[in-house]
């Protein structure tokens, strides 16, 4: 996979010169946490039964940590693809394509610089939750296994999320392609989820569906290790099992994503 | 093993309709400088898209440096250096670093790229404006930039697609030179496709007209001249009166009737044909308007093969194409 570094470290280098997308970066985390999380705040209907409703969740805010840092990922992974396409338009990918480089290389380096991005996100989005008034609680303690956890499931869901993107982006020239997609499955994908909103408060249909999401697995994940703390046993078995359920997506994707790019990345 | 290239009957069809490459096989030897000429849309940037790899040919092959195109790509790939017609450097990067990624791309050990880079662009003269991002570049200054892109990995074969589109006169006349002295220096083979005459009468070893995505044929600059038989008259008459009466003239070998009442005589020498042409057009009362008289020249060599003139509606293209590709 030769390339994939320093293209990886170019994509990065555009992204955090520019101002607007750096900041943009920045603020949306806040957005996220601040609208969702305290605006928003579905709890107080609750009252007293919040922990009951909310999976043991203190308040709103630490319910919605699992779901935020997800979408996060949902949200930032279009842009490995839409950097693609730009590169296209501006000429460059012909110059990558000339260069004596693994194809996949090209899309993986996008589908990398995506993932930091989304990691540094994560951090400020962590950072910010903790400073705010009634922000995140972390009431059972926190594990170095529910930090790998954690993090696990911020690296695979935004890996899958960022080579989708990427495979639509791998031929068309045209953005509206991606954003297109991006309307067609982003808030569908959100609210069809556990990222919000417990199966409890949903049409039972809906959180029927919600079970097969991702985005529901990843959310899941997280909350139950910033909530719980350690975990039961039959708790760490659902865990588990969300976990298995993203590794085989993000393996899934790994494939597609080098296949597809190898043989049909275009000018 | 002397030839660098051997393209055999390399056929491009974009999406199943327009044939852009038709059937071409040329043989391209080591260490010349060669010329691709042709008119807007005769099909030289595809060409040199499917030597370098970025595009497949739809039929045929080609072997560069004894590698197999449809099979060494990758090994054909580290071993060529490209110019492409557009741009291809990234504007938010510096000069500087757009030639470190390429250095990267190419696995030059890092020291080494750094004292090429900087070899390279003091030779383009960027050297100054090494640090400033690539889109606050002249367009000239950024023609420069892919020039040396093409470069830093030292390659065997060297594709330059329309190098000096949209350059000034002074700059290009540097260009020129630096391809020369590129050649010369690290004898490598270059292959350029260019649709101004006078750059592949000075810079080209040999060279071939394409139009139509076919090569129509290939020599040296003097081997064509030399095709056209002699020399060549043109007289822009009135009627067709005598556009007929001209057509009797016999000491001509090809007469031609072009595009507004042109008509294009091929003689074997102007000297001695003039005296009698002149002559015959007193005799039979022709008063062209203008008359004309041209030793071979690589102008009238496209016109004679491709019955049109390179020049004809170029000029005006070029700066919109030039405006486009920045
Ligand atoms: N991506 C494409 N899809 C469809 N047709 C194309 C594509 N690229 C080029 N063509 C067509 O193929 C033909 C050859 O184009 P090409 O760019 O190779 O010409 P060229 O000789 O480089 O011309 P120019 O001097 O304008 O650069 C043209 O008719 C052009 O319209
Ligand atoms: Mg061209």
């Amino acid at each position: 996979m030769g390339g994939l570094i320093p293209l990886t470290v170019r994509d990065l280098k555009r992204w955090y010169r520019n101002p607007v997308s750096a900041v943009v970066g920045v603020i949306q985390p806040i957005f996220w946490i601040v609208l969702f999380g305290s605006a928003f705040d579905i709890a107080k209907f609750a009252g007293a039964n919040t922990p009951a409703i909310f999976e043991g969740a203190p308040d709103y805010i630490t319910y919605l940590m699992g779901g935020i840092l997800t979408i996060i990922g949902l949200f930032t992974g279009m842009f490995s693809g839409i950097n693609i396409i730009w590169d296209r338009r501006l000429g460059i990918l012909q110059r990558l394509l000339m260069a004596p480089i693994n194809r996949a290389s090209i899309v993986f380096s996008r589908i990398l610089s995506s993932v930091v991005r989304i990691f540094i996100q994560v951090a400020i989005l962590f950072g910010i939750a903790f400073v705010m008034p009634n922000g995140l609680k972390i009431v059972n303690g926190i594990s170095i296994i529910d930090v790998v956890i954690l993090i696990s499931a911020v690296l695979m869901i935004s890996f899958i999320f960022s080579s989708l993107f990427s495979i639509i982006a791998v031929r068309t020239t045209k953005m509206e392609t991606v954003f297109g997609i991006v309307n067609l499955i982003n808030l569908p994908l959100m609210f069809a989820s556990y990222a919000m909103f417990p199966p409890d408060l949903m049409a039972t249909w809906l959180s029927n569906v919600a079970k097969y999401n991702p985005v529901s697995w990843s959310s899941q994940s997280i909350r139950m290790v910033l909530i719980h703390g350690s975990l039961t046993s039959s708790e760490a078995h659902t865990v588990l099992i969300y976990m298995l359920g993203l590794l085989a997506l993000s393996v899934f994707m790994l494939v597609m994503t080098y296949i597809v790019s190898n043989r049909e990345i275009r000018e | 093993m002397d030839n660098s290239i051997e393209i055999e009957n390399l056929t491009k069809i974009y999406s199943g309709r327009v044939t852009a490459v038709d059937n071409v096989s040329l043989k391209i030897g080591r260490g010349m400088i060669y010329g691709l000429l042709g008119q807007n849309g005769a099909g030289k940037s595809t060409l040199i898209k499917i030597l370098t790899g970025v595009l497949k040919p739809t039929s045929g092959t080609a072997r560069i440096a004894g590698n197999d195109l449809n099979k060494d790509s990758l090994k054909i790939r580290r071993i060529t250096g490209v110019v492409p017609q557009d741009l291809t450097t990234d504007g938010d990067l510096s000069g500087r670093e757009n030639l470190k990624l390429v250095a990267e791309l190419y696995d030059v050990p890092k020291k080494e790229a750094e004292e090429r880079i900087e070899v390279l662009l003091k030779m383009v003269d960027l050297y100054d404006v090494r640090n400033r991002h690539a889109s606050a570049y002249s367009g000239g200054m950024r023609k420069r930039l892919e020039l040396v892109c093409g470069l830093v990995n030292t390659p065997e074969v060297l594709f330059l697609d329309e190098p000096t589109l949209g350059l000034d006169v002074t700059t290009r006349e540097n260009l020129w030179s630096y391809i020369r002295s590129i050649q010369k220096e690290f004898k490598i083979t270059i292959i350029l496709t260019t649709h101004y005459l006078d750059e592949v009468d000075s810079l080209a070893d040999k060279l071939s007209i394409i139009d139509h995505g076919k090569i129509i044929i290939s020599g040296t600059s003097e081997e064509l001249k030399k095709s056209l038989n002699g020399d060549i008259i043109t007289l822009k008459l009135k009627n067709d009166d005598e556009i007929n009466k001209i057509g009797e003239f016999k000491n001509a070998t090809e007469i031609k009737l072009m595009e507004n009442k042109e008509i294009r005589m091929k003689v074997s020498n102007s000297d001695e044909i003039l005296p009698v042409l002149m002559k015959y057009l007193s005799d039979n009362s022709i008063s062209p308007e203008s008359i004309n008289i041209r030793k071979p020249s690589l102008d009238e060599v496209f016109i004679e093969y491709t019955g049109r003139n390179i020049n004809a509606e170029q000029e005006n293209k070029d700066y919109a194409k030039f405006m486009r590709a920045r």
